[in-house]
């Protein structure tokens, strides 16, 4: 016997992308998830931005929301955790948990949409010392005070005359053990330092790279405009530590291309901190029986050719539980995601074996 | 033409390429260097480059291009420059510039390079302490004329060596050509190990006269002691 | 002696701000412990198990480790014994004072790190094989080693780390012991001293005898105890909100004595292995220019106190030649955390401490400590005759405890220690 219902777990970009998807298709979608409203990590995080077109992050999710809030396909549970599952691709009964009430359902497919946290600077490998210092911050704390367009030194409450990001902070580390790229930091730390320019006119702006990985249209959207007309200096050089020196931090790094020690003092420094799977992301590997890769991402059939497939049949990723993913992918996956769910869901009901 | 570029010169590249395949050998090196951004955080943090032309990242950049010519360059000049406080392990790809540094010199060491010599020249009554004392330093080695730049307590010291030692509660430590007292048989199982680790022949291949008083000293216990010296 | 005219601020600068940084379980990377005692099981080599009691102190990658408290095994360091004898004989002296019984062996040779890192004169094999006979020495006495040097502390974690991942090293380190009759032991943890004296810092607190609140420190880490195999150094949430090692300055803290943040913490101290011996304009320019001048201008500290023998050295060492040149400026006195926390607990300066040995002048520090150094050295002195006068006689722990003392806090219930 199966089910013509598709599970979501996540109300992220990915999840409201895939419901809505579903949703358009005609198929009968349950929305969980574990948070009070939906719109996920740009929500949660308070981006102010996002790229391409420097859209209001509030505004676009604010979208994605109104296309799948209130329509009769889409139950949205909010506060409700998946706890338990069993049963195979075409039925699965799954348990959701809202406020100690168990609720088991009967879906034929799942998608995954747990998304991603973004990696804790206490434990870089680097001596950063974020939890010493109010004016180090994260991308994310850099990020509220740009969206309240308040861009102040937290220690003084003054606007800074010289900012800077370090790059790859958790990224590409083998130390730390997360060897991979995120991604999205060359792109977010040039969006915000150009953001930086324009509330202040007069601070500098310096950003430290191992590699400035700015592929596609973020190279003539972002990374030229901050070079050319906000004059952003970009230095490749990673930095080794921050100090306190008099009232201000210090920055060391070598200046690579100049063959030079630095030791800069910096009003803000900036840690441009990468992705690491969500809390969710590894629970809920757990509970479904997901084949997770060492970083604890989930893995999915070929990450070029089937980004979306898992590896229990009847199970799909979308979004940046599958790894460290730009919102273009998460589109993109998304929908790729709702169409292979779906699809299993229409044959299993035709009585045909479902294809990895 | 520097002298180094002269030596160079006259270093067949076979021998250069043997050199840097025995640094390549050691068991350590797969642990030692992976791939090298070029980020730059170990020359930010190394002691050395503050006060030399010296730079861990080009170090790393030479044995991961598998430039055999450059390797050969260092290896004979600014290996000797590190500090070895393994300041540059913070490198996000996991390498150890220092310790291929180590491996380096002690390959350096192990042919008898000149350079090596050059820059070991000065040093070489340390080793015999350490070898045939177990102790690295001594107390009477702190003479006025060779820490001039350490002040009076140099000479202090010097001058009431003897009887500062006894003033001193633990009994180990009532010494002078030695840290601390070691036993008769721990030393001999200290040359045991030089011996048989191959550490000996490094020696000879260095100094061959130090090599020839470390045998001296070692023999005659180790036979006391029963060990075969074969 | 000119008098600064901008008195630097002391910025506390030990507490965290944002609240203090948990480390999580699943983040750790290899435990080299639990390879350890796998390979134990597997009777690859003996484990030397921790003694009872001991301290679970905090490590960076999360772990917990076990540092002993007594019953311990305590291998020496050349440059300590050799040229400031009264770091070793501090970490001694504490020990007596708390009570705790220790070995001080004779079957013991130095790790000859300090050899290897300034000239290479050696090979993995055989300062593997130099580790390895140490250990085993240390289990045939049932005592646990606690290393008093960081080079040694740091050497010895990169052996355990090669003889983990490499039984081609391991059957090579195996035969050479199997020659001096000696199995392969590696104890359960590798403890350095100063992670001793921080799980006991607050007993020793409890033994202070003497006001520190107006003492200013600053502190240096030794680049061989926390860079040269990090995951197992102490990180104390409490401490520099866990982003820093938190040895010798939560020492400090418990002790009540001011702790003052500058802006080369992270830098080497210039010792360089080959440098401090053979080319000393390195370690000289390096340990004034970078560390005692940036203390000097930042803190203006009464002393700074470091954990390592090659630290203390090279700062210690290096401030005369540069005051010579420049005349004017009063050295920073530089002691271990042990020798402060000796002092604090009402040690001699002289008998135990042994500072005649130290070449930066300390003795500022002693007043402002409260401790009269001339009446101190008058005894000290006296000492020296009486020993001058009976050749072969030494100074005992009961001398080092003397007439003079501090009336102790606690009385003094030690009876043993040593040989």
């Amino acid at each position: 016997m199966s089910s013509d219902t598709l599970l979501i777990i996540g109300g992220g970009p990915a999840g409201l992308e895939a419901a809505r998807g579903a949703a358009d298709l005609g198929c009968k979608t349950i929305l969980v998830e574990r948070l009070s409203r939906l719109g996920g990590t740009p929500i949660s995080a308070n981006y102010a931005a996002l790229t391409h077109g420097m859209r209001d992050a509030s505004e676009v999710m604010g979208e994605m929301i109104a296309a799948v809030d209130g329509d009769p396909l889409v139950d949205i549970r909010l506060n409700t955790s998946v706890t338990a599952c069993s049963g195979a691709a075409g039925d699965f009964s799954v348990t959701l948990t809202r406020g100690g009430t168990d609720e088991t359902v009967s879906v034929g497919a799942v998608i995954v949409a747990t998304g991603f946290e973004h990696f804790d600077p206490g434990r870089a490998n680097q001596q950063y010392g974020y939890y010493m210092y109010d004016d180090v911050l994260t991308l994310q704390d850099a990020e509220k005070m740009l969206k309240e367009k308040n861009f102040v030194r937290p220690s003084t409450g003054k606007p800074p005359e010289r900012v800077c990001f370090i790059q790859c902070v958790g990224s590409r580390d083998r130390r730390i053990g997360n060897e991979y790229c995120s991604k999205v930091c060359c792109g977010v730390a040039s969006k915000q330092a150009i953001e930086i320019r324009q509330l202040l006119p007069n601070c500098r702006v310096f950003i430290f790279y191992i590699d400035m990985r700015m592929y596609g249209y973020w190279e003539n959207e972002i990374y030229w405009p901050a070079q050319e007309k906000y004059k952003v200096s970009y230095i490749k050089g990673v930095i080794s530590e921050i100090v306190m020196k008099g009232d201000r931090l210090m920055i060391r790094g070598e200046d690579t291309t100049m063959n030079r020690p630095m030791e800069v003092p910096m009003d803000i420094v900036i840690l441009s901190n990468g992705m690491e799977p969500s809390g969710g992301t590894k629970a809920i590997a757990t509970t479904l029986g997901l084949r997770q890769n060492t970083y604890g991402f989930i893995n999915v059939a070929h990450d070029t050719l089937d980004p979306v497939s898992t590896s229990v049949p009847g199970v799909f990723v979308a979004g940046a539980a599958a790894g460290p993913k730009d919102l273009d992918d998460t589109m993109g996956m998304a929908g790729a995601a709702t169409m292979k769910a779906v699809g299993a869901i229409r044959r299993m009901a035709r009585g045909a074996a479902i294809k990895a | 033409m520097t002298e180094r570029a002269q030596l160079a010169s006259q270093v067949p590249d076979s021998e250069k390429e043997r050199l840097f395949n025995e640094v390549k050998a050691d068991l350590r090196f797969g642990d030692y260097l992976y791939g090298c951004y070029e980020c730059g955080i170990c020359v930010a943090v190394c002691p050395s480059a503050r006060f030399y032309d010296f730079s861990p990242r080009r170090i790393a950049q030479a044995v991961a291009r598998e430039d055999v010519e450059l390797v050969w360059e260092q290896m004979n000049g600014e290996v000797w420059e590190c500090s070895q406080c393994f300041s540059c392990l913070l490198c996000p790809r996991g390498n150890n510039p220092g310790g291929i540094i180590t491996i380096m010199r002690e390959v350096a060491v192990k042919n008898g390079l000149h350079s090596a010599q050059q820059a070991l020249e000065g040093y070489t009554r340390i080793i015999y302490k350490i070898m045939s004392t177990g102790t690295q330093v001594s107390p009477d080695m702190i003479r006025p004329e060779a820490f001039p730049d350490w002040g009076p307590t140099a000479k202090e010291t010097a001058d009431n060596l003897e009887v500062w030692r006894r003033a001193m509660p633990p009994d180990t430590m009532h010494t002078t050509s030695a840290s601390w007292e070691v036993d008769d048989k721990t030393l001999t199982e200290l040359y045991l190990i030089w011996h048989l680790s191959g550490v000996l022949d490094m020696i000879k291949a260095l100094d061959e006269s130090l090599h020839m008083i470390l045998v001296d000293v070692m023999e005659e216990k180790l036979e006391e002691a029963g060990y075969p010296l074969s | 002696m000119a008098i600064p005219i901008n008195l630097p601020v002391v910025q506390p600068g030990t507490q965290a701000r944002k609240g203090n940084f948990a480390r999580r379980p699943e983040d750790a990377p290899e435990n080299l412990r639990e390879r350890t005692l796998e390979l134990g099981a597997k009777g690859e080599w003996v484990v030397h198990r921790v003694p009872e009691p001991c301290v679970e102190v905090p490590t960076r990658s999360n772990g917990i480790k076990r540092v002993p408290l007594q019953h311990t095994w305590h291998h020496k360091s050349c440059g300590q014994c050799g040229h400031i004898p009264g770091y070793s004989t501090s970490i001694f002296w504490l020990h007596r004072k708390l009570g705790l019984e220790y070995n001080d062996p004779r079957d013991q040779t130095s790790c000859t790190a300090w050899n290897y890192y300034a000239s290479a004169t050696s090979n993995q094999a055989a300062q593997a094989a130099v580790a390895m006979r140490n250990f085993a020495a240390a289990y045939e006495t049932g005592y646990f080693p606690q290393i008093h040097c960081a080079t040694s502390y740091g050497h010895y974690k990169e052996v355990r780390a090669e003889m983990v991942h490499h039984k081609e090293l391991r059957e090579q380190v195996r035969g050479i012991l199997a020659k001096m009759g000696k199995p392969l032991v590696m104890p359960e943890e590798i403890v350095h001293y100063s992670e001793w004296v921080y799980a006991v810092r607050h007993e020793i607190a409890k033994r202070k005898v003497l006001d520190l609140s107006q003492i200013t420190v600053t502190v240096h880490p030794a680049c061989h105890y926390y860079k040269l195999v990090q995951e197992d150094a102490i990180y104390d949430p409490d401490v520099y909100g866990g982003q820093r090692t938190a040895v010798v300055t939560a020492v400090a803290q418990a002790l009540g004595a001011t702790v003052g943040d500058y802006s080369t913490w992270f830098d080497c101290c210039g010792f360089g292995f080959r440098h401090i011996l053979v080319q000393r304009d390195f370690s000289r320019s390096f340990a004034v220019q970078r560390k005692i001048e940036a203390m000097r201008d930042e803190v203006n500290p009464d002393v700074t106190l470091t954990h390592d023998t090659g630290c203390v050295t090279t700062l210690d060492k290096s401030q005369f030649a540069a005051q010579a040149h420049q005349g004017v400026k009063a050295a920073i006195p530089v002691l271990s955390e042990a020798q402060f926390a000796a002092l604090g607990m009402g040690a001699h300066p002289y008998r135990v401490c042994q500072l005649h040995w130290h070449a930066a002048d300390y003795r500022p520090l002693l007043e402002k400590m409260g401790i009269d150094w001339r009446e101190r050295w008058r005894e000290f002195e006296d000492d020296v005759e009486r020993l001058k006068a009976n050749p072969g006689s030494f100074l005992t722990w009961e001398d080092a405890d003397g007439e003079w003392a501090v009336p102790a806090a606690h009385p003094d219930h030690v009876k043993h220690g040593g040989r």
